[in-house]
Parts: C-alpha cells; structure tokens; sequence
C-alpha cells in the first residue's frame, strides 16, 4: 500500500502546528463498522466463528489447514470466492456439492454448520484486514527479549536517561501506567509538555512562557505559564529563546540499536 | 498630425481585437488532441504532472522572485469538505480535479462550477490525484476501482468499466494517464494480497489493449526472486497506484510499482520480490517490459517506489544523456539512464538507519536488524516513507532535484503468529519533521535543506521560470522559496494543510496559481491593473 499515511493518534509529541495528514485509514473505517454493529449481534458472530473454527479444523482443516491458510488445498483467507461470499450462500455451494474437478469432495453438512463455518472464514479474512494494526493487548512477553541488567547500566550510563528521570521520581509507577506497546513508544519519546521560550523584544524588554505556536514567521506564547494570555510576535521582530523538552530524546532515537532499546525496555518494564 | 487619444483608441481597439482572436480560438479548440501532449501549451495542465516528463516545472514567469510579494487571490472555490489531493487539469479555460467519488469542472478564470459528478461507491476512500483527458473525454478511478469516462462538457458518463474487484480489496486512486490512444491506469490495494498491474485501456471502448503484471509469470524473468512451491508470488503485492511519467522520443512508459505483500513480514516470500518495489520501463504500445530497476530489493518496510520518475536530459560525466531520477521512500535517491536502465547514482537524501551499503546494481543494502520482529525494531524511516506520493520537482534553470523529505522514526512489529498475511504487522511512529530539500541531480547530495516543521506534511512542490519554487509547511503557511538558495521569498497562513502539489497556468495574459488547501482550491495572480 500502501498508500494510507499513520493515524496521528499515535503522534503524542506536543505539536507546533496542527497536524498536517487527515487521514481515514482502513483500519479507522473498519474500527468504526465494527463499533456500528449491536454488541449482540457482534458476540453471535463471535461464537458462531468459534464453532465454524473447531467445524472448519474437523471437517475441512486437513486440506485447507487449521487456520484455513492453506495446505494441499489453498489457502481460503485469501480466498475470491469467500471474500464475495453473504452469509455462505457461495461457500454453502462449495462444501455441499464439492469441486470434483480440483479433487475436492462434497461435504456432509448442515446449513446451521456452514453457517459457521462461513463466519469463521469471513473472521479470518478480516483478522488478515486487521493485521495492519498492532493489538493493543500485545503479549509484553514478545517485548521482553533485552536483558534487564544491560538496560538498568544504559539508563544509569550510556543512554543519559537520568539526567532528566528516575525510578522513584517521574518514572514511578509508568510500567502500570501504559499497556506493552505504548510502554515502548512512550519510553522512546514521551508526551511532552509543550517548549518554554523567553522572546526579546526590541525594546529588550523579555517574556517567558509557554509556546502555543512556533513557525518561521510567528512566536506565540502563553504568558508565565499555559493558563496566562496569549501574546504573538513576528519572529524578524523579536528573539527567541526556546527550551524543548523533546530534544534530549530527539538525540537520542538515532543513536539507539536494538539491542539497546529491548534491554531499556526490558528495565523500564520493571518500574510498576 | 493624429492625436495622442487617436493613438489611444486605435490601441485599444487593436487590444480588443487580440482578445477576441485568444477568445475565439480558445472557445473554438475542442477537447484535448493527444498530440498536444507532447509539447503542453502555458494555457494549459492537460496531465496529472502537467507535462510527460513528471519535472512540475513551469516555463511561465509572469509571477516571479521579484513580485511575489504582490500575489493576491483571484478566486477561491469550496467544495463540500472533501479533501483534496488531485492536481487539477485545465484545458481550454476549463479546470477539472477530484476527490474520491467526485469529479468538478470549473472555470478557470473566475472558479465558477461548471458541472459536478457525483458516484458513491465502496472502496478505500484514502484520495483521488486527479482526471486524464483525451479529446471530449475525461477518465476517472473510483474507490471501488472503475474507470468511467466522463463527457469532459456535462459529466454525463459515457461508460463504467472494473479495473479490479473491490471485493477483494482493490481500490483505486490515481490519474490516469494519456498516452497516444491508450488511457494507462493503475490500481491501489492496501492490506490484502492481491498482485499489482497496470492497464492500457482503449478510449473510445474501455476496452483493455494490454496488461502488465507485476508480478512475472512462474518461469518468466523475475519469478526467481520469488520461492518455488508457494503461493507468494500470486499474492505479491506491487501496486501502480501513481501516474508514471513517458517519453515519446523512446515511446517508454515509466511506472514505479509498490511494495510487496504481505506488507512487514517478508519471510513466506524471500527473494527480490521483482517486480514490487520497482521503476519499469514498458513499451507504451504493448506494455512490454524494457528494463528494470528496484529501489528496495524484498520490501519489508512498505516503501513503495512509486514516486514520481522524473524525466529530464542533461550532460552527465561529460556525456549527454536521457535521464530518470527518483527521490524514493526508502529515503534514497536514484539517477538512471532512461533509455537502457543503466544505474549512474544512487545517495540517501536524508538520514536513516536500515541501509548498511550500495550494492553493485545501484540498490541499497537493507541490515537483517532492521527487519521488523516480535520485539519491534526502531527504523528511520516508518512505514509512510522519508518522502511519498507528494510531487517532486526538477528545474532546469538550476540544474537541482527538489523533494519533500522527512525525519521519521518509526518502531516496526512483526505481529505474526500463522502464515502471514496482509500487514503481518504495524510500524508504531514515534517522531516526524520534514524539510524541503534541493538535491544535486547527479549525485544526490543535498544542496540545501529548509525546514518545514515537525509532523509528516505531504506537500507536493512546484518549481517555474520565474525562479520561484512552491509547496507549503506544515504550520499551514504557503511558500515561495528561491529554488537556488532555499531561502523564503514570500508566505501566507491559509488556515489549512496543502495535501496535494500546486500547479499553475497563464490564461488571457495572466498567470494563475491554484493551491489546494483541505477542500478549498485557492487561485493567486498577480493584482489585475486597473480598468481590466
């Protein structure tokens, strides 16, 4: 594809400026057919794809393999005839007739048993669909291939990591604050709170605060702190002195290898 | 003696009467003679780029470095909050662009509606780039992936043709191109396995002329970089979902293709993955394959090659020479010989970490480290690529290769746990700035860089003859910067994000240019002198 650029949810940094991609990823539009459905109706479909699964293993998983990716037989989840199938009417066809000319026999079956087996392999399909997305539940287990020792000697050392943080400090706690995968990117590069600045003006008189804008042509700041007024500047007008908090973490991305970044990991992953 | 206001009048009547004639031929020209299309009048963008050779380089210079400043707007033109990516056409005073399921015809001078198509259909929505023309007619891809032929007077369709099922994930995006009597169309897929191919489609019927598949036949040259014994090379992937670019002199089309599928999780299908991933050449009358060349051998990143190939001719190594260069997603630029492929430079244009070397082809060398896996792997670029579809730009009055580039850290998950299929995986961004960089053609090396600002903007960039280049940063500011320098000429806040690439155009002596903002088209000129 793919041509769908990321979903900015997954962009916590502070921003300048809004955020420049709109984007209706497929996985947006998929999420929100899913949250459309009637919870009833999605837990039937759900438990009628369970049946079909253990159905589909018995029955039909011998030449099209278990998880129906294929195996004598090909591969169903990438299958023509099922992504154009309604509620089994053309897989119903399949199984009860056979395809004698490609060596596949009738098979007995109910219409309740293709039914399910239908929805097992219109949820395999959309399981393939989904996999451009990385599960929120994601097993930290598979996170958890650095070593801890390694890490902790990083963070204390290498990585400049306390200089800014600590354990006890600002990272108390943060391992039961995310889920595995927002741990890492967060343990990358965090939500930040927005850069401070001081702006000179030509009467050399200063003004420090929050930034709420910062292009080439224009400095905002929030006078004092984030609830103070708004005060804009052209840039050729004034000076500006800016403090970003992301920039230490900027640093350091392209600096870290993997093995870096699983062995911080693996001790970030401790900090519950 | 005749007198000063004698002179005056028969002034203005002579004015008047070169306004009737441009008037005249202008209302009399029917449609769009293909013929045209090898040497576009400044009246008119007859294609998605403008012209054959993809440079987004405008030999108009009415609006130049040195009134920029004095830009105003002509007309704005609002559409129902669709977002627009395409890049208009204007032929014959008429403008046409699109977003997915829409096609508008408005005038080009004022930015009054002419007519608008409507056609709601399934499909990813993700963008529409734009319509080709081809005398009275113009062509159109919908999201379910048609090609519908539209009366280029009314919008009235003409007849609907399937490019690709929807049903099994195919969509459709681009601008079709016109090449001769052949409407060159291409398709998009995202995360299912469904092979890439590009069609040459009959104007007047719909009919197919030829196929090109990317993926090669078992057997046919290329189907070595795929396993035996597997269904992957049917599955592949490789889609052409951007408009090429052609050269008549050789009559070869030149097409970037996408990545392979399944998209992150390479190991069902090692190999190359040709022709995925790939800049073709191909016969533009049989769509033949002539050469190749592969930007990113075995994808596993999603950086599809599809961006623009641009076409100029220039002296290199003391030798003329027909030239293609690509600023690619995976962050590196290509410089081929477009008649024979033969690779003459390939430089990264800007950091990233997953390349360790050049091979002997040309090819970066891709570290086994950065292969996405179960415990993530942190890569620069992510998955939306150091640059993507965004239009480059190339000006032969600086000899410079312009892109849209970006930092982008991004930490890659194989998510597998059956045979995979689809993405097999996700990349998780972490971090993105992007700049607008000017690169030497010959070597790649970046001449200068400008900041655009953090996130990932997908502006495209526009360079002309009055030593200006456009394209916008991403605190919603247009720009005019100095295509020798970089440095910023003039700016102004829209108020929203230019997601497509800018384009211009001279009518009745006064040059426009169109910048699309979200769903609004702008038109900027030059102030009108007044009494005109």
């Amino acid at each position: 594809m793919p041509e769908s650029p990321q979903s900015f949810s997954s962009f916590r940094r502070f921003k300048f400026a809004a955020a420049v991609i709109i984007v209706v990823s497929v996985k947006t539009l998929f999420g929100s057919a899913a949250h459309s459905q009637q919870p009833d109706a999605k837990q039937d479909a759900a438990e009628a794809a369970a049946r079909g699964k253990k159905q589909f293993a018995e029955s039909c998983g011998f030449c099209h393999g278990p998880d129906a990716t294929g195996a004598r037989g090909p591969d169903l989840v990438r299958s023509a005839l099922v992504a154009h199938d309604v509620k089994g009417e053309l897989i119903g066809e399949i199984v009860k007739n056979g395809r004698p000319d490609k060596g596949m026999p009738a098979m007995p079956a109910t219409d309740d048993q293709i039914a399910d087996i239908a929805a097992f392999l219109h949820a395999r399909a959309k399981e393939a669909l989904e996999s451009s997305g990385v599960p929120a539940a994601y097993p930290v287990e598979k996170l958890l291939t650095g070593n801890f020792e390694k890490g902790k000697a990083f963070f204390e050392g290498a990585g400049g990591c306390k200089n800014c943080h600590s354990p006890a400090g600002d990272l108390a706690g943060i391992a039961k604050k995310y889920s595995s995968i927002e741990l890492e990117a967060h343990m990358l590069y965090p939500d930040f709170p927005p850069p401070t600045a001081t702006v000179t003006l030509r009467t050399g008189e200063k003004i420090s605060g929050v930034v709420s804008h910062l292009d080439d042509f224009v400095v905002s700041i929030r006078v004092g702190d984030k609830s103070g007024w708004n005060r804009a500047f052209a840039r050729d007008s004034v000076k500006v002195e800016l403090n970003d908090p992301a920039a230490a973490h900027r640093d350091l991305l392209p600096k870290l290898t993997q093995d870096d970044m699983h062995n911080l990991y693996a001790y970030i992953s401790t900090l519950k | 003696m005749i007198s000063r206001s004698a002179i005056r009048k028969a002034l203005y009547a002579l004015t008047f009467f070169f306004c009737v004639l441009t008037f005249t031929s202008r209302a009399s020209a029917q449609g769009l003679d293909p013929a045209a299309l090898l040497k576009p009048p400044t009246d008119a963008w007859p294609t998605y780029n403008g012209d054959y050779s993809g440079r987004r380089f405008s030999t108009l210079d009415q609006i130049n470095a040195a009134n920029v400043n004095s830009l105003t707007l002509a007309w704005i033109f609002r559409t129902p909050t669709h977002t627009l990516k395409s890049t208009p056409l204007v032929v014959n005073g008429t403008m046409y662009f699109t977003s997915p399921d829409h096609v508008w015809a408005i005038d080009a001078k004022f930015g009054r509606q002419i007519w608008h198509y409507q056609r709601k259909s399934e499909g990813d929505h993700i963008g529409n780039r734009g319509v080709a023309m081809y005398k009275d007619w113009l062509y159109f891809e919908s999201p379910d992936a048609h090609l519908i032929c539209l009366n280029a007077k009314d919008g009235t369709v003409r007849w609907d043709v399937v490019l690709a099922d929807a049903k099994l994930g195919y969509f459709a995006t681009m601008a079709p191109l016109v090449v001769k009597n052949h409407i060159i169309a291409g398709v998009s897929g995202d995360v299912t396995d469904v092979p890439g191919f590009l069609l040459a489609i009959d104007p007047d019927t719909g009919a197919v002329q030829w196929r090109w598949n990317t993926e090669p036949k078992p057997g046919e040259p290329g189907s070595e970089t795929w396993p035996k014994d597997s269904d992957a090379i049917s599955h592949g992937g490789g889609m052409t979902w951007m408009t090429g670019t052609y050269d008549p002199n050789l009559n070869l089309l030149y097409w970037g293709t996408g990545n392979p599928n399944p998209v992150l999780a390479g190991e069902g299908r090692p190999g190359d993955n040709l022709f995925t991933c790939t800049i073709v050449a191909l016969d533009a009358d049989t769509g033949k394959l002539v050469w190749h060349f592969q930007p990113s051998p075995h994808d596993v990143h999603d950086w599809d090659a599809v961006q623009t190939p641009v076409l100029f001719d220039a002296e290199f190594k003391g030798k003329p020479r027909k030239l293609l260069a690509q600023a690619s997603r995976n962050g590196f630029y290509f410089l081929l010989d477009r008649t024979s492929g033969e690779h003459l430079a390939t430089a990264a244009f800007i950091e990233q970490t997953w390349a360790s070397g050049i091979d002997a082809k040309g090819r970066p060398i891709a570290k086994p480290s950065a292969n996405p896996a179960p415990d993530g792997t942190l890569v620069e670029p992510g998955s939306d690529g150091s640059t993507n579809w965004m239009a480059p730009s190339f000006d032969p009055q600086t000899n410079l290769f312009y892109v849209n580039a970006r930092r982008l850290f991004s930490v890659y998950y194989n998510t597998v746990t059956t045979k995979a299929e689809g993405w097999g995986g996700r990349d998780r961004i972490l971090w993105a700035n992007s700049t607008i960089r000017a690169l030497d053609f010959k070597t790649g090396k970046v001449v200068w860089n400008h900041e655009i600002g953090e996130g990932e903007s997908i502006a495209g960039i526009l360079t002309t003859a009055g030593h200006l280049l456009f394209t916008a940063d991403t605190s919603h500011n247009l720009l005019a910067l100095d295509p020798t320098t970089g440095k910023t000429l003039w700016h102004l806040n829209v108020g929203g994000p230019l997601l497509a690439s800018p384009m211009t155009y001279m009518l009745d002596g006064r040059q426009f240019l169109i910048i699309p903002i979200s769903d609004t088209l702008y038109a900027f000129a030059l102030p009108e002198k007044p009494g005109n």
